[in-house]
């Protein structure tokens, strides 16, 4: 550890390998935490957790008994145990005896990503509020179609302030939390979205994640999606080879046609938007009224809605876009998890090895940049993953019941694992203990030898 | 090469492989060997049907298998099918395999009774070669095989009827390739996994020695106790142990 020290200063280490070199031996010592505890007030398995990004600093967490509640991560609210063990409790929490609260569980909440003095909860009760860090008031209250699995902000965004809402309804909505309306629905699943995610590359890409099993790719500023990824269609290797692109384009090429040959048995009622709240923005559709033979015609940006692919041959679980925005981890209930190249979309065929996954439920995976490590949660074990390869490097066994969700802090190199036991636990690197002698010099100073 | 090879397979295995390798290949076509090829030969030789899974426990680094998989399906040496026996299941089947199969079957048709058996002859030549993926469209069924000749529905429900493809479940409108006369294989597969999952489960300790869990008969499954193990381990049922006393097979608990 000096020596690292000692050439980080004569500059033989550059600054970025040192502080990942450092990282990763903290990940690597990984476990459950002995001296901080977080004490949930929550009577119902927790569903979603995220600290914030601004400052690292508060963990917001949603509950099935309609409960949400922060806690500061860096400094415990009391210490037990001689002042060995940091407790946190809540700054605060709101459930279901606040007059505005949710009447259901709470599937998702997440921090406004500007700064912390909004969040955003949804919940099975169809309604997705906007509350106020400070006075814990419902700001903003927005009905949804059906149940929401999930809310997402994006991170980037400077020109917008939009939740994406995944909700049991085909169809992706977008509100605007600057109007309070409802700006525009996303339309091309064929079942409800379960996972929404935004892009780290761009303020204008989201992705979302069906109980079809495909991954559709959407510019907000257009219509339809851009990309749905299938997970037939795979290169070898983290970047596709530049030769055999040409192989692959073909099959493209081929399966873009019979896309396009494909009669559609669904009727065209997604393609309808109806007004919800006021100022709503209608974002496609020139279509013609007179069918043709088998084929409607259609938009060309909604030409995307008869791409049947599928990423997953089952419901698609969790969604996580590594921060560089290059990769994308996506997690089924077939029970597999796969690694996407969003720039080419095709699968890496990276196998992890997996041997079950929740299938009811969204889970959240967690990804460590510098590592290249992704935490996923399978059943009562959270398992870390190594991105590249495929193999598992560690398994995190301490929750009594099925984990739903995890947060990893690159800033403290610590995980935060919320389950359906109610407990959240976390993951520390192992500190060596405090050294006992020196309490025992201050109480006893002739117990001493040489 | 380090496949992770048990010891139980050395014994009989490699002298059929070195026998078969010397006769079948010329050198130039086996100069560039992989991991999975030679793993998928050798497993061949048991039995023409593969389970995916199979391969994870015979080499060891399972991304290097999917995409050396992912070529071999590419250049047409393999097939790959997807099976009906729940979660994640692919069968692997040697193209050549595959195709003396279909002629098996056509021949058999033949000697039953009269039907219009140029569907296969325009399935292999057009359909097979053509499409790599184990699933195909309705509509590009129709095209591909209007290619060999005038196509009618009923040539559609005759390729159905004699294995080649089954609808998928989900989607109407697409078929799952499929291996004809493999009804009896996968029950036997999903039979038997089960059988052996609860023979484990029912000791004390979830374990027992690798030596005497081959021995034993499956009462259920036709397949050889070694394609059942193989299987279960590849996919992660099971896990083995090194003991200094032999390998001992249990149940993973996660």
């Amino acid at each position: 550890m000096w020596k690292e020290i000692g050439d980080r200063e004569m500059g033989k280490i550059r600054p970025n390998s040192f502080s990942s070199w450092i990282k990763s031996n903290r990940i690597s010592n990984l476990q459950l935490s002995n001296n901080k505890d977080i004490v949930s007030p929550h009577r119902g398995s927790i569903n979603s957790l995220q600290v914030d990004l601004t400052e690292g600093r508060y963990l917001l967490s949603g509950a099935s008994d309609a409960s949400a509640a922060v806690y500061d991560v860096q400094r415990a609210t009391n210490y037990e145990g001689n002042g060995l063990i940091a407790k946190h409790k809540c700054l605060f929490s709101v459930d279901k005896q606040h007059g505005k609260g949710h009447k259901y569980a709470i599937s998702s909440a997440i921090w406004y990503p500007v700064d912390t003095g909004l969040f955003v909860t949804g919940s099975y009760d169809h309604y997705i509020k906007v509350w106020d860090t400070n006075t814990t008031q419902v700001v903003m209250n927005f009905k949804m179609p059906g149940k929401v699995y999930r809310t997402a902000m994006s991170p980037l965004a400077t020109s917008h302030m939009l939740i994406a809402a995944g909700t049991e309804d085909v169809q992706v909505r977008l509100c605007d939390i600057a109007s309070g309306a409802f700006a525009h629905t996303l339309s091309g699943h064929r079942d409800g979205v379960m996972t929404v995610e935004w892009s780290t590359s761009s303020e204008w890409v989201l992705i979302t994640g069906g109980c079809d099993g495909a991954i559709r790719f959407w510019d907000i500023r257009r219509a339809g999606c851009f990309l749905v990824l299938d997970q037939s269609q795979s290169q070898l290797g983290r970047r596709p080879p530049v030769l055999a692109r040409s192989a692959a384009n073909k099959v493209s090429v081929s399966k873009s046609l019979s896309a396009g040959q494909n009669s559609l048995g669904k009727p065209r009622a997604p393609q309808k938007k109806y007004a919800n709240g006021h100022g709503m923005k209608q974002l496609t559709i020139g279509r013609m009224p007179a069918k043709s033979s088998a084929r409607q015609r259609l938009h060309p940006g909604m030409l995307s809605i008869q791409d049947r692919a599928t990423a997953h041959y089952g419901a698609v679980t969790g969604l996580k876009v590594t921060d560089d925005g290059m990769y994308l981890l996506s997690a089924g209930s077939d029970s597999r998890i796969k690694l996407w190249d969003l720039e080419s979309g095709y699968n890496t065929l990276v196998n992890f090895e997996m041997v079950r996954l929740q299938t009811s439920k969204a889970i959240q995976l967690a990804i460590s940049q510098e590592t290249a490590q992704v935490f996923v949660p399978c059943m009562t074990v959270v398992k870390a993953f190594d991105i590249w390869s495929g193999k598992m490097s560690l398994a995190f066994r301490g929750h009594y019941e099925s984990v739903n969700c995890c947060w990893f802090s690159s800033q403290d190199q610590e995980l935060y694992t919320g389950g359906n036991d109610r407990q959240i636990l976390v993951w520390s690197p192992c500190e060596p203990m405090t050294d006992d002698t020196d309490t025992a010099h201050t109480k006893d100073q002739d117990n001493w030898s040489d | 090469m380090d496949k992770g090879k048990k010891r139980r397979r050395e014994d009989e295995e490699i002298e059929a492989v070195d026998s078969d390798a010397n006769h079948s290949l010329s050198l130039e076509q086996n100069l560039s060997f992989s991991d999975t090829l030679v793993a998928l030969r050798m497993m061949r030789a048991q039995f023409p049907h593969i389970d995916k899974s199979q391969l994870y426990s015979s080499v060891k680094d399972r991304t290097q298998v999917d995409r050396e998989l992912e070529s071999l399906r590419r250049d047409k040496v393999v097939r790959v099918f997807k099976l009906n026996t729940g979660q994640d299941d692919h069968g692997i089947m040697f193209l050549d395999d595959y195709l003396k199969q279909v002629e098996h079957v056509v021949k058999r048709m033949e000697e039953k009774k009269q039907c219009d058996l140029q569907v296969f002859k325009w399935f292999k030549v057009h359909v097979i070669e053509s499409k790599l993926e184990p699933c195909i469209g309705h509509q590009e069924l129709y095209a591909l095989l209007s290619l060999g000749g005038r196509m009618k529905d009923e040539h559609i429900s005759l390729l159905i009827n004699s294995g080649f493809l089954t609808h998928q479940l989900i989607d109407p409108s697409m078929y799952w390739f499929a291996i004809p006369n493999i009804g009896s294989i996968l029950k036997g597969l999903s039979q038997g996994r089960k059988e052996l999952l609860s023979l484990l489960n029912r000791r004390r300790y979830k374990k027992m020695m690798l030596a005497p869990l081959e021995k034993k008969h499956l009462r259920l499954s036709p397949l050889d106790m070694r394609f059942h193990l193989r299987d279960l381990i590849g996919s992660g049922h099971i896990k083995t142990v090194h003991t200094p006393t032999g390998i001992v097979v249990r149940v993973s608990k996660d």
